[in-house]
Parts: C-alpha cells; sequence; structure tokens
C-alpha cells in the first residue's frame, strides 16, 4: 500500500474540507494516520473474520421510531 | 455542626443527617459555596457556578423535608455536573471556546434524575476542551489543578469532577469517560470514579466524545457514594435507544457482603509497564484482598494491548463526525491539541474504523474468557502517579521537563474497558513517595456493578482513607 504523505495529507484537507494544514501539522498528521493504518492492519491478527462489527439492528429501529415519535 | 464537619461527609451520611433534620441542606449549601469561593481559585475546578440556583434548591428541599417529604439520600445534597451535562437555563460550555454562551433548553436526563431526587445545583465543572483528552489543562476556561499538588495533572478530561470532591467543593459529582476519563481524573486525585456498563446510563443530553465509548456515571468519596448515585442515574430513558431496558437493582444491597470466597484474577498484561511505585501499591492492595479471604489469581489477556488502537480508531472518526458542525469552519477556536486530534481524523480511512469495531467482540470474549471462574479482575487503574502539568499546558511533563505521553501511561490501562463496555471503577490504594495518589481499577462482568461495587467496599473498608490534601 502506498505511503501517506504530507502532501496527500493537505491536498486532501484543502479538497475534502477547504482546510489548510501547515506543514507541520500535515507530517504530523500523515504519521500518525499512517501509523493507524499499519497498526489497523495488525488487528487482523485477532482472527476477525466472521465477527460482526456491533452495529445492531434492534438500535436501528428503535432510533427510528423514537425519531418518527417526535415528528 | 462546623462548616468543616459537614464538608467532610459523603453523601451516605448527608442523607441520613438531613433525613434526620441534624443537617440543614441550606447551612451545607452555604459551607460548600463559602468552601468553593475560598479553594476554587487554586484549583480551577468550575467553569460556572450556580450560587442563586443552589441557594434555591436548597430552600426548596430543606421545606419539603420539613413537610415530611424526604425525597432519598440526594435530597438536599450540594452536587455539581461535569460541563458537557445539559442544564436547562444554565450554559453548558463543553469547556470549549465554541460553546461559551450555549444555554441548552433542556436537562440530561443524569442531571433530571439527580434534580428529581432533590439534590442540589452548586455548578458546572472544567474538563479537557469537549473532553477529548487526559490533562484537563483547558485553554478557555484555566488548567485544572490537582488537589494533593497544584504543578499536577488532575487527569482527564473530568478533571474539574474528581478535584472538586477531593477539594471539597462538592459532595459528589457527575463525569464521563471514553477512555478513561472518570477513572484517570479519580486515580490521579484520589477518589472514587465508576464507569458502569455501557448503556446503563442514559446519554441523553450529555455532549458526546464517542457514542459509542461513551459512559457517563459518578465520581465520588466512597464506593457508597458511588452506589447510591447509580441507583439515581441508572435505567432505561425513552430519550436514549441504547440505554439498557435490564432491571435496575439496588446498588446498596451488596456493599457490606465482603470478599471471603469470591475470586479475583490480576490481568498480567497491564502489570508490565507500570511504574513501581504504582505496581508496589497495587500488590500490597491485592495481599489485602487475599487476607480478607478472596482468591487471587492472575489472568491473561494477549488481546488487551490493542484497546488503546481500538478506542482511539473508534474515538477519532465519532469525534470528527459531530464536530463537522463546527470544524473546520472554527478550527481556529479549538485549543491545539483537540483540533490536531480532528485533523488526524479526517486522514484517517473508514476501514480502520470498521475494523476496529470488528474487534471489539473479538476482544470482550477474550476478556469474559479470562473472568470465566473469577467475579472481578484487578489493574491498576493508571500506570502512574499524576505527572506535572505540561509546558503551555500540553499533555504533561515529567520532573527534567520531557513530556510524558499519556496514551501510553495512561489510557493503555483504562480504554480497554470502554472498548468492552464492562464496568471498572477506579479506586485509590495509597499515596506514592511525593504524596500523589495511586490507583487500582476493579473490573466487572457486563451488568454486574454490583459485584464490583462489593469487592471495591471491601477493600476501601480494609484500606481506610487517604489523608486529605492539604489546600
Amino acid at each position: 500500500m502506498a505511503k501517506l504523505t504530507s502532501q496527500t495529507v493537505k491536498a486532501m484537507a484543502q479538497e475534502l474540507y477547504g482546510y489548510e494544514l501547515t506543514d507541520e501539522a500535515a507530517a504530523a498528521v500523515a504519521n500518525a494516520a499512517g501509523a493507524m493504518v499499519t497498526h489497523s492492519r495488525r488487528l487482523g491478527s485477532l482472527d476477525l473474520s466472521g465477527v460482526q462489527p456491533p452495529f445492531g439492528y434492534p438500535t436501528l429501529l428503535a432510533e427510528a421510531e423514537r425519531i418518527r415519535k417526535r415528528g | 455542626m462546623s462548616s468543616q464537619e459537614l464538608l467532610s461527609l459523603d453523601v451516605a451520611a448527608l442523607g441520613e443527617g438531613i433525613r434526620a433534620r441534624r443537617i440543614s441542606p441550606v447551612e451545607l449549601t452555604e459551607a460548600y459555596l463559602a468552601r468553593l469561593e475560598t479553594v476554587d481559585k487554586r484549583v480551577v475546578a468550575y467553569i460556572t457556578v450556580t450560587a442563586d440556583r443552589a441557594r434555591a434548591d436548597a430552600r426548596h428541599a430543606e421545606s419539603e423535608i420539613a413537610a415530611g417529604r424526604w425525597r432519598g439520600p440526594f435530597h438536599g445534597v450540594p452536587v455539581a455536573l461535569k460541563d458537557l451535562c445539559y442544564t436547562s437555563g444554565i450554559r453548558t460550555t463543553g469547556g470549549s471556546k465554541i460553546l461559551t454562551d450555549f444555554v441548552p433548553a433542556y436537562d440530561a436526563t443524569v442531571w433530571a434524575r439527580l434534580a428529581e431526587a432533590g439534590a442540589v445545583l452548586l455548578g458546572k465543572l472544567n474538563l479537557h476542551e469537549f473532553a477529548n483528552g487526559a490533562s484537563s489543562s483547558n485553554p478557555h476556561f484555566g488548567f485544572v489543578r490537582n488537589p494533593y499538588n497544584l504543578e499536577h495533572i488532575p487527569g482527564g478530561s473530568s478533571g474539574g469532577s474528581a478535584a472538586a470532591i477531593v477539594a471539597r467543593m462538592a459532595a459528589a459529582t457527575i463525569g464521563t469517560d471514553t477512555g478513561g476519563s472518570i477513572r484517570v481524573p479519580a486515580a490521579f486525585c484520589g477518589c472514587v470514579g465508576l464507569k458502569q456498563t455501557w448503556s446503563r446510563v442514559s446519554r441523553y443530553g450529555v455532549l458526546p466524545l464517542a457514542d459509542s465509548l461513551d459512559h457517563v456515571g459518578p465520581i465520588t468519596r466512597t464506593v457508597g457514594d458511588a452506589a447510591l448515585m447509580l441507583n439515581v442515574i441508572a435505567g432505561h430513558d425513552p430519550n436514549d435507544v441504547t440505554s439498557s431496558r435490564l432491571p435496575v437493582p439496588d446498588y446498596t444491597s451488596r456493599l457490606d457482603a465482603g470478599v471471603a470466597g469470591m475470586r479475583f484474577g490480576v490481568i498480567k498484561e497491564l502489570t508490565i509497564g507500570a511504574s513501581a511505585e504504582v505496581l508496589d501499591s497495587f500488590h500490597a492492595a491485592v495481599r489485602l484482598i487475599e487476607s480478607m479471604g478472596a482468591r487471587v489469581e492472575e489472568v491473561s489477556i494477549p488481546s488487551i494491548d490493542s484497546g488503546i488502537l481500538i478506542a482511539s480508531a473508534i474515538t477519532l472518526p465519532e469525534a470528527l463526525e459531530y464536530h463537522q458542525r463546527w470544524f473546520p469552519e472554527r478550527a481556529a477556536d479549538y485549543g491545539s491539541d483537540v483540533r490536531w486530534t480532528m485533523e488526524a481524523a479526517g486522514a484517517m480511512p473508514a476501514t480502520v474504523y470498521i475494523r476496529a469495531q470488528r474487534a471489539r467482540a473479538r476482544m470482550l470474549a477474550e476478556v469474559l474468557g479470562a473472568m470465566a471462574g473469577h467475579q472481578v479482575l484487578l489493574a491498576p487503574a493508571t500506570g502512574i502517579a499524576a505527572p506535572l502539568i505540561g509546558a503551555q499546558g500540553r499533555g504533561a511533563k515529567q520532573p527534567d521537563g520531557k513530556p510524558v505521553n499519556l496514551v501510553k501511561a495512561v489510557l493503555r490501562f483504562s480504554a480497554p474497558f470502554n472498548v468492552t463496555g464492562q464496568p471498572a471503577l477506579a479506586l485509590p490504594t495509597g499515596l506514592s513517595p511525593a504524596g500523589l495518589p495511586l490507583s487500582m481499577q476493579i473490573v466487572g462482568r457486563p451488568f454486574d456493578e454490583l459485584t464490583v461495587l462489593q469487592a471495591a467496599r471491601a477493600y476501601e473498608r480494609a484500606r481506610g482513607p487517604l489523608p486529605p490534601p492539604k489546600l
């Protein structure tokens, strides 16, 4: 996977959010986000195949009902 | 009773005294307001003091009790709320410049329930900006100070909630905990902090940091007070559909059942990487628990060191999603450390978030496996005692000026139980050679706060209280 660079981070912040990052901040963000992606891949060692993320349908139904009642 | 005597009592004692009309809520409230006036200039625990509201609440409580209408242990007792909790007609800043003048039109459910129980509102407590950090060095409302040593951080993000308890500026407070924000300040300041099971207490009307990890809970002087407060605030709330519908037990019912015959597991991985003074105090606590007839064994949870990564991978994007109502347009109004977390979150791919959510079930399964045959788990609440306030209020530092990595030294111990959503209670185990509080956490099975409180109370009774700070 390509390394996340500070130039990419700066461009992304500008394109997506219209937000100007300093060179220093962009480098720090690139490092942090890159490290997070790397570490996240290591979570695969926990054997996550077949494990569902905890987004429950009962919560979705209940929240929809609450919103509907509120009008 | 003198003001000093009144301020030294916990909620349980105050409740009894008020019920028997030996203690006047009006005199008690005046004692707290006078204490605030003299001490909070140094501790900076409060953002807003609601003195007029407190006096009105106290007069109302006193007249109701005189008429024979006692509502329970919190009736006439002065409390304060982390300034993330909505209070109708009273500003709720979140510790931020952005919400400096925000006045909600309704109450958070936790406050509505405490108010219904007759509690007196002293005010709103200082915190790390938007609960997004562990130092409580707030650039907009002042740095909260540790009552045991004003040069040290109180921990965060509920720093004002813990500092106010220990400095005798509230009888009980509310905090919130996304990665340790109740337990860390309780540990650093030397009081009790309970993060109950996720969904046990409504989050309605509480400014979020990360919805799927946020917990709202008590910070108190004693374990008994935490049980009393949980009795008031726990239970389903139709305004928070994620709040549990399970029945709420009386959390005081097993407080004095002791630990003889109970089985404790010490989490091996969390005894690695803590400082020598933390470990000495922790092992002394474990020996004391064993001496009371409990059986203590070591357990291993290898995935626990993934806890901080999982918590960060969930917190960053959930926080940014909420803050997009202000960020990046008002980026300059955030403190530099909070702004940095928003910037970093914007660069994180969604796959990281989804994978972290998926890993939660795996980690909880491993923790529950380690709990088979053990009612509760034990670990240090933090890896260090409270460090010094960082340079320019950023983070924290060591005596030689080097920055402290709060993620590694502190949140690594607490965040795993936000990921698993289990109940975890921090309570003091002693003072360091430098006179700073040390603490352990007791972790229970989901929705088994009763056993956590039972174990904590037994230890607390055996150890005795910490000497109060000299303020």
